[in-house]
């Protein structure tokens, strides 16, 4: 999306990265309702270390160089990374979008 | 006495098996009945209504029946799997249960001293199938060897001794050794010899009571401190036809094949079998060690009749003695108000059982407070010397959870409870009242010997006995993925219940949660292969190739297993842990059946690779790995850093980072750089900026790069030292992306070169594939098995790992063999568990070659005498040739083989479908797909047995068994169907239309006789409707060709009356039936009351169909009710005979409440969607799973809708269809309102313009006025709104929660910010602000467009909000609903004249 539509709310990231999540998993993830801010990218959804190379393309796509998932991730460690959860990634992408109003 | 706590138990019965398995069915009301395998008994001998004039026929074949479960661990024992075979079933089920229970325990470390543990079993010396074997190896082969050398004299000694060594001979080869296994105490020996528990072990026996004392002595082992700890139990596998036989002449086995318990008809016994364990201590002892207690026994009683009664008529005085023997010791009085709350009565449903233990039971409990009675033989049937354990163990776990389970059938209780404290419940209860729980359990044995346990919740106990049951493995296979469809639409239950089946089409679940089963559940209906995430593998065929094992190298997450804690940075440790690992883990996958094609390696790994592949000498491996010294490895310092992105992009973006190198091409999407860490981190640095993920690895070396040369000499040195062999396996080098070369100092070159030059991973793999490689496991921790998956991406393979960080060794290789099963592989030798053979001694039939060539020998085949009188005797002649056209039609049958033709189903062919049409269309509607004619499951049993009948010419059905109905046969489009016949056995044939259904069809001359219809039952009463009403009120959706039900005589509790018309079309009277059964559902049951048949157990025919007009009475009795199923049997007979009659016709129900029955009756007048004040409707979603959705979505949608539908995404599927049908009662409801008559759902057709908007259009013409319509919806909630075209119509609903500061900062303007502060509280106001400015954006016809704040809020009251956008304000209504314990806001714009 060349023109990136404002991401009001939390809502509406999740509902964005609830979208980029089951395009990595090829449309039969889980449902909309089971990707919570709770949902880790592990331990529920089994994504591994290339699948979030794909999700921050996607996050890349969608909001332009606001969003920096690489850097994002640069300041986790492993276990962090592990322990991620869609709600971090919410948080992250609504701080990020704010820092540029 | 000093009451024992009951610290562990175990279960091996019916339906369970497993403890937490039989808690479930205990607590749900599982019927775990069924009927027995054709090899316990032979099937022959079921004669139903013989009873006991024929000592011979058994009339009952229904029991419990452990067969799926019945399997051990063997090797886990210390027990050869080969002498499996030979040992008596029982042993080795009772050590399973036994190890079990001391796991539930706590497990093995918290026994006591084991000089001070002891077991006691409950077992009977019956002919158990070892036995039973063994009897048929000695006695039987003699016997028939003699016999027919008396009727045959002319056989020689040789002849005989062939005929003896060929019958043997398929009795399967003879273990001498396993003839010690037959000895009845070795059940409790062979616990004691192989868990090392060396107090007394022994049975004993006391017939049906003999659980219950042994508990009663190991109770006394206890009290007398001889021993601390002590197992007891039962344990009864015997399903022997002499046993069967026994209680068939006996009477006491129930002819109406079920096991009632104190109801007022209750016949008789059914057999079961089982095993269950308890793990007892002192109580003082469980709560010095800090043990969970189930509960505590506070008293046992043992009692014999004396001469009080006849050895098999029990005596209410022996077991009054007992009882209050037991209730002594434990110094209670069994007669106080609150003494019990429960009594798990013996139970067995003989009339006269039941009779005396209520007298029994009044005498000694007398009035009081009341108690619950039950009886767990209803759900397992009797499983004799097991049934008090299996009594007691669900006495401890309702005593432990403080639950009241049901007992089954008991649906008119017994008249003599009425004289009891006691009732019978048929759904679990809460245990009432605040006092001890207590419950008390009988066991009575034939005889006269009487038991009585009584049980009480311990004070209280600490529930923290972590066991850990292994994972489920969920296996299924099919022919086609739509037949896995058919198999996983059942709930998920009955889906984790289902046993492994096979089939080239197959899903794997490890660990079948809720959420992975709905995954499977979605990847299936997906079609494309699934290849592990969550755990889940679907192949929808198979994946043919090659497998290889690939090794990791050092990665990020290594973390050696069982070593102490290495760093990550020590490289020469590190590196020793990996190629150790890859090499144990190669040893362990081999021995689990899983056997490489070909090796390869990642970095490092590639060594693990050649020494596995077998390039050295093993010895020569093992000397260097001991000698290795990790320290004196030295390597550069240099960093290395995984890259997300192409090695194509990372070589242009290291064109201005000369020192630093690619390493790795690993993946699409996965590259590895090489350089000095400070260079490194500046590219690093560099990338991220460029959003390209990043991570700098934990450890430093140069490998894969020229800096790593001046390190090399000493690798190489050593590497020199290796004498190089031929490998027995394919070596694949990431170096070249080929396999290794064959010349060995060409091999030795490129062990140099892979040092210093990049590992080529990803075109290895390309390469491999290429090579026929589809199976890829990864032997070791990392992440290769993501490389593999990103590289083939679009290609179908496997890619798994055989170890991981995240879990242990074996739960991992769970998961392999799973994996590779799932893709098309043999099982792997799964856990070494060995099947038991719980059969015996049923009769043996010779393969065709012996049966040849014995007849040959002993001359059959000659004249018979029947041929000698034929010549004579006309009745003779009649006989012969009815037996030879018999014979004959069987062996046709049989040499048969295979027969396929084809049904085309479509409403050309079949006109009387358009009378079983699901949904109601417009009169002149012009489509009937939208009014779904579907063919009825009783139509399909007729079409089943018409091709059953046409294999043997002159034979009639007389019996339909296993009839399975799997999906809707829709006649719109036409169906080509195929039909295959396969004989099973003599005179049955086994019809399967496509994977729609299939049933097994007994045919024969002749229909056999009928016994008597059932009597009325009591306390009916007048149906509220009557026959004809339920077609004319829609209660039936049937048109006039289904439509036989004439007269609806009576309705009761359990049970429903009628007399039907014969209908003319095929099915049809049948159909009826399950018409009649609807009716009670519909009558009776409070929800979820749209049913249709699954599944039927079996029909039995009478006589031939009656002809179309013809009087059939039709009585249909309720046997189950559950919340998925409600299953009756029904019988249909004509002037007063019985024509047919129905076993388990099992109804699944479909979601239906109060609400929703309008519009499944009058769709044309009726909406699901409620009218709400400002004309808007709100729709909650009624449905929950995807069956019960698409009945609702076909009631709704036309064809063209149905296309988007299914268009759709199958993630917002629900949402996309609860907007739709919001939108639909919105614009009917308007219309209504003004002045339209009836209109169906698909006569109002919703769009969506190119820019989102939805429309309003007419299905099939456009005769509706313009209208604008507005849509939202939310959670599982939809608004929609209609206002005439130019109104503007705008709805949103938002649930209320909690929104970030920035969210408020990025919608809300300042002025609007000013006014939001002003405002209590914030998110309910926010919510209410933001839904406005959706719902006046919406009737904009604009969206919001990422603009939040051009739509500005000027006013905001409780009720309404004003909007302003460019100088035109507009009213925009408000107000709140609560749903599902959350706030939701609805907002939605005024119509245009109140503004």
């Amino acid at each position: 999306m060349s023109s990136p539509e404002l991401a009001v709310d939390e809502q509406a990231v999740l509902d964005d990265l609830t979208r980029m999540i089951a395009i990595v998993l090829e449309d039969i993830g889980p449902l909309d309702a089971e990707i919570t801010p709770d949902t880790t990218f592990r331990d529920d959804l089994d994504l591994e270390s290339i699948d979030l190379v794909a999700l921050g393309g996607l996050l890349g796509e969608q909001y332009g160089d606001r969003v920096n998932f690489a850097e994002f991730v640069a300041d986790l460690d492993l276990e962090e990374i592990i322990a991620l959860t869609v709600g971090d990634l919410v948080d992250y992408v609504l701080a990020s979008l704010r820092a540029e109003d | 006495m000093e009451p024992i706590a009951v610290v562990g138990m175990a279960v091996l019965l019916p339906g369970a098996p497993d403890l937490d398995t039989y808690w479930r069915n205990l607590r749900e009301g599982v019927d775990a009945i069924s009927v027995a395998p054709v090899d316990r008994w032979a099937p022959e001998l079921y004669r139903p209504h013989a009873r006991a004039s024929d000592p011979e026929a058994i009339y009952c074949r229904r029991g419990g029946f452990v067969d799926e479960f019945a399997e051990i661990d063997a090797a886990s024992f210390g027990i050869m799997p080969t002498s499996v075979e030979g040992t008596e079933p029982d042993q080795l089920i009772a050590l399973r249960v036994a190890a079990a229970a001391i796991a539930d325990s706590g497990g093995e470390a918290r026994l006591p001293d084991r000089d001070r543990i002891g077991v006691v079993l409950g077992r009977g010396g019956y002919l158990t199938p070892g036995v039973a074997r063994l009897n048929q190896r000695v006695r039987t082969v003699h016997q028939l060897v003699r016999t027919l050398g008396e009727l045959v004299p002319d056989l020689g000694a040789d002849q005989l001794d062939r005929v003896r060594s060929a019958f043997t001979a398929q009795l399967g080869p003879s273990r001498p050794e396993a003839a010690i296994g037959l000895v009845p105490n070795l059940a409790a020996s062979r616990i004691a010899n192989r868990l090392d528990l060396r107090g007394p072990a022994y049975t004993v026996d006391a017939a049906c009571a003999s659980s219950l004392i042994a508990v009663d002595q190991a109770v006394a082992e206890l009290a007398s401190r001889r021993c601390d700890l002590m197992l007891a139990g039962g344990v009864h596998h015997c399903h022997d036809v002499t046993l069967w036989s026994v209680f068939a002449q006996l009477g006491a086995l129930s002819p109406s094949e079920r096991s009632r318990p104190f109801d007022r008809d209750a016949d008789g016994i059914l057999i079961g079998e089982g095993t269950g364990m308890i793990v007892l201590k002192r109580h003082a002892d469980a709560l010095r060690d800090d043990d969970r207690v189930y509960a505590l026994i506070r008293g046992t009683g043992v009692s014999s009749d004396g001469r009080g009664a006849s050895l098999m008529v029990p005596d209410p005085g022996g077991q009054v003695r007992a009882i209050r023997q037991a209730w002594q010791r434990a110094e209670l009085d069994p007669t106080e108000p609150d003494a019990l709350g429960l009594l798990e009565a013996h139970g067995t449903a003989t009339p006269a059982g039941d009779a005396a233990e209520l007298e029994t039971l009044a005498e000694v409990f007398g009035p009081g407070e009341r108690a619950v009675i039950g009886s767990v033989k209803s759900m397992i049937g009797h499983t004799m010397p097991a049934a008090g354990i299996a009594s007691l163990i669900k006495a401890a776990l309702a005593v432990h959870h403080g639950v009241l389970p049901p007992t089954l059938h008991c649906d008119d209780p017994h008249p003599r409870i009425a004289d009891t404290r006691f009732r019978p419940i048929d759904t679990a209860e809460d245990w009432p009242g605040a006092g001890p729980r207590r419950a008390g359990v009988n066991a009575f044995g034939f005889g006269g010997v009487n038991a009585h346990v009584l049980l009480e919740a311990a004070p209280s106990s600490p529930a923290n006995v972590a066991v850990v049951e292994p994972e489920q493995v969920l296996l299924l296979g099919a022919d086609r993925p739509a037949d896995l469809i058919a198999l996983l639409d059942n709930d998920d239950a009955t889906v984790r219940r289902l046993t492994t089946v096979d089939g080239p089409s197959r899903l794997a679940v490890v660990d079948p949660t809720p959420k992975r089963l709905a995954l499977a559940r979605r990847a299936v209906a997906n079609g494309k292969s699934w290849r592990g995430r969550n755990d889940v593998w679907w192949y929808p065929t198979p994946l043919a190739g090659k497998t290889a094992f690939v090794f990791p190298g050092l990665e990020a997450e290594f973390a050696p297993g069982g070593t102490a804690d290495v760093p990550i940075g020590d490289i020469g440790r590190h590196g020793l842990g990996v190629v150790r690992l890859g090499m144990l883990l190669d040893a362990n996958l081999r021995r689990l059946g899983i056997v490489p094609d070909g090796v390869a390696g990642h970095s490092v790994g590639e060594w693990t690779a050649m020494i596995t592949s077998g390039i050295y000498r093993q010895d020569a491996i093992d000397e260097f790995l001991t000698a290795f010294d990790p320290d004196a490895l030295h390597v550069p310092e240099l960093a290395f850093a995984a890259i997300g992105t192409s090695a194509d992009r990372v070589r242009e973006a290291l064109g201005d980072h000369p020192e630093v190198v690619l390493s790795h091409d690993n993946a699409p999407n996965q590259s590895m750089v090489c350089g000095p860490p400070a260079r490194v981190e500046e590219f690093v640095t560099m990338l991220r900026a460029q959003r390209v993920m990043c991570q700098v690895l934990p450890f430093q070396s140069g490998f894969h790069t020229p800096m790593l040369a001046p390190y090399l000499d000493p690798i190489r040195r050593s590497a020199a030292e290796f004498d190089l062999r031929e490998p027995t396996l394919p070596i694949w080098s990431a170096t070249t992306a080929s396999p290794y070369p064959a010349d060995i100092d060409a091999v030795r070159e490129l062990f140099v070169r892979h040092l210093l030059e990049p590992v080529r991973f990803r075109a290895l793999i390309e390469a491999m594939y290429a090579d026929g490689y589809r199976v890829f496991v990864q032997a070791g921790v990392g992440q290769l098995t993501s490389l593999i998956g990103d590289t083939l991406h679009e290609s179908d393979h496997l890619a798994v790992a055989a170890s991981s960080s995240q879990r242990d060794e074996r739960a991992q290789l769970r998961r392999v063999t799973a994996a590779v099963w799932a893709a098309g592989r043999d099982r792997p030798k799964q856990a070494r568990s060995v099947r038991l053979n719980l059969g015996g001694g049923a009769p043996i039939h010779l393969d065709a070659p012996t049966r040849n060539e014995l007849r040959a020998l002993v001359g059959a085949g000659k004249k018979s005498a029947l041929d000698s009188l034929a010549a004579r005797s006309p009745i003779a002649e009649e006989l012969r040739s009815l037996i030879t056209e018999t014979e004959d039609a069987v062996a046709s049958l049989l040499t048969a083989r295979h027969r396929e033709s084809v049904l085309r189903v479509s409403t050309e062919t079949m006109p009387y479908l358009l009378d079983h049409c699901f949904f109601k269309q417009r009169a002149d509607w012009p489509d009937d797909a939208d009014r779904w004619p579907v063919v009825p499951a009783t139509t399909v049993i007729e079409h089943l047995v018409g091709f059953a009948e046409q294999t043997v010419p002159g034979a009639v059905a007389i019996e339909v068994d296993d009839v399975v109905l799997n999906r809707w046969i829709t006649a719109i489009p036409a169906v080509d169907i195929p039909v295959a016949v396969q004989p099973v056995e003599r005179g049955q044939v086994r019809v399967r239309l496509g994977h729609y259904a299939g049933a097994t069809i007994t045919l024969a001359k002749v229909h056999p006789s009928a016994g008597k219809p059932w009597p009325i039952p009591a306390g009916e009463r007048v149906p509220d409707v009557t026959g004809p009403q339920l077609y004319t009120d829609r209660w039936m959706f049937h048109g006039p060709r289904f439509q036989g039900v004439t007269e609806l005589t009576g309705i009761g509790e359990r049970h429903v009356r009628a007399v039907l018309t014969t209908p003319p079309a095929p099915g049809a009277l049948l159909d009826n039936v399950g018409q009649v059964f609807g009716y009670w559902v519909m009558a009776t049951l409070p929800e979820r009351t749209v049913v249709f048949p699954m599944h039927l157990g079996t029909i039995r025919f009478h006589g031939p169909r009656p002809a179309p007009g013809t009087r059939v009475d039709c009585s249909v009795r309720i046997t189950s009710v559950t919340d998925t199923t409600v299953v009756a049997d029904a019988q249909l007979s004509i002037d007063g005979r019985l024509w047919a009659e129905f076993t388990d016709w099992t109804d699944r129900r479909f979601d239906s409440n109060p609400d929703t029955v309008a519009v499944e009756r009058t769709p044309e007048r009726a909406t699901l969607s409620r009218p709400r004040p400002g004309g808007w409707v709100l729709l909650r979603e009624y449905w929950s799973d995807v069956a019960s959705r698409e009945l609702i979505m076909r009631n709704h949608l036309g064809s063209a809708e149905r296309e988007d539908y299914e268009r759709s995404p199958l993630r917002g599927r629900r949402h996309w269809l609860l907007g739709r049908i919001a939108a639909k009662d919105a614009a009917r409801t308007w219309l209504w309102e003004h002045g339209s008559g009836p209109l169906f759902p698909a006569e109002v057709g919703i769009g969506n313009a190119e820019n989102g908007r939805p429309f309003v259009y007419g299905v099939p013409d456009d005769h509706l006025p313009a209208l604008d319509i507005s849509l939202a919806h939310t959670a599982d909630l939809a608004v929609a709104m209609a206002r005439p075209a130019g109104d503007g119509a705008g709805i949103d609903i938002e649930e209320v929660t909690e929104r970030s500061p920035g969210a408020v900062f990025v919608a809300l303007g300042d002025a609007e910010r000013a006014l939001f502060r002003t405002l209590a509280p914030k998110t309910l106001w926010f919510t209410r602000f933001w839904a406005a400015k959706e719902a006046a954006a919406k009737a904009d016809g604009t969206g919001l467009d990422g603009a939040p704040r051009r739509f500005r809020v000027t006013a905001a009251q409780d009720d309404h909000i004003d909007i302003t956008v460019d100088d035109r304000t507009r009213r925009v209504e408000c107000t709140t609903v609560e749903h599902g314990g959350r706030t939701f806001v609805v907002a939605w714009t005024q119509n245009k004249e109140s503004q």
